[in-house]
């Protein structure tokens, strides 16, 4: 697929390459020379000096036969607008933008933007990777962000470890969709197994009951 | 009226002055205390406009200069996706009647046009066209 990057930076720059690996054809748009001709010398010719926000700009890259637009910028009203004018000037099916201040992911969401991921929560997420002591990721928003896709991690010494699913009354409307063991093997809800401990959960929950869902689940004896 | 307005350039200030002869209440948003200086500074001083600083892109600085009061909006700062972006938070967010947006690249109306935000270019504002739309949409 044909894809314009928008921002050839800390960002930009390596999915621009990772993408170049799976396959993709991309252009890479920046308002710096430096960064592009970094990109040039890495990647070829795949980079242009443009400003993320400019009709012409975006025209040059050859937005008109992008199948998806990923706006990566550090300024989110570059990242909106790059988004928007792929969206009414050139029919880009499809735009993706990074939002740096997590104000501007609800705003991203209302103005259109088809996938907005918020950086912070990028952050957290990894955060909580690296740290054990805070085993909730948020995955994905969903649903205009009325639902997400979560992975709680189970603590040893917690109330749910010994049970089985059935037994845990969950939060309205959510629902386990996958439990991985700590050996990382997939376990079926619907089998109703025994809670282990260090089992991964992954639920989707209505982001207003993902606090409760994870304390329940992670309450320790 | 309630007329908020972010930047204080040569457009923002502009339009404030007018807007203010005209007898409607101004809020001015405007990041950088230096930058005030093309602002009648009797109107401020007697209370007649209020200047914040704060970056007026974000729901604080909206907050502040009192956009739940607001019955226009007007982003008219030198950068186009910036005024684009406080203009949709005005208009999606605290859904503000009335919002403008100044634009300078020409090929970005269409976008805005389709949100229902109206467009202003220098050439508006030099032909008064613009404060007269406003009082008649009032």
């Amino acid at each position: 697929m044909y894809l314009v990057i928008v921002g050839g930076g800390k960002v930009g720059a390596p999915l621009a390459s990772a993408l170049i690996n799976e396959g993709h054809e991309v252009f890479v748009l920046d308002n710096d020379a430096e960064v592009v001709a970094n990109l040039q010398r890495e990647l070829g010719m795949i980079a242009t000096i443009g400003e993320a926000a400019s009709v012409r700009a975006l025209q040059d890259a050859g937005a008109a036969r992008a199948g998806a637009l990923i706006a990566v910028t550090d300024s989110d009203e570059d990242n909106l607008a790059a988004c928007q004018l792929a969206r009414t000037n050139f029919d880009v099916p499809r735009t993706i933008a990074i939002a740096n201040s997590p104000e501007n992911a609800e705003l991203f969401d209302l103005a259109g933007v088809d996938l907005a991921v918020s950086a912070t929560d990028l952050v957290l997420a990894n955060l909580a990777t690296a740290l054990p002591a805070h085993p909730l990721i948020k995955l994905m928003p969903l649903a205009d962000r009325s639902l997400e896709l979560v992975a709680i991690k189970l603590p040893a010494a917690g109330t749910a470890i010994g049970r089985t699913l059935s037994e845990i009354t969950l939060p309205y409307g959510s629902k386990i969709v996958l439990m991985i063991t700590s050996e990382g093997h997939s376990k079926d809800p619907d089998s109703d197994p025994p809670i282990e401990a260090e089992d991964q959960i992954i639920a989707l929950s209505p982001a207003n009951s993902t606090a409760e869902l994870w304390d329940l689940l992670t309450e320790l004896r | 009226m309630n007329v908020i307005i972010v930047g204080a350039g040569n457009l923002g200030s502009s339009l404030a002055r007018k807007l203010s002869d005209q007898g409607h209440r101004i809020t001015v948003i405007e990041k950088d205390p230096k930058a005030v200086s093309l602002l009648p500074r009797g109107r401020v001083d007697s209370g007649a406009m209020t200047i914040i600083h704060r970056d007026g892109a974000t729901g604080a600085g909206m907050l502040e200069a009192g956009i739940s009061d607001a019955d226009v909006f007007i982003a008219a700062t030198g950068k186009d996706s910036l005024n684009g972006l406080a203009a949709q938070r005005a208009k999606l967010i605290f859904r503000v009647e009335n919002v403008m947006t100044v634009v300078r690249d020409e090929g970005a109306r269409t976008l805005y046009d389709s949100l229902g935000i109206s467009t202003i270019n220098k050439a508006d504002l030099a032909s008064d066209e613009l404060v007269n739309m406003l009082t008649e949409e009032a």
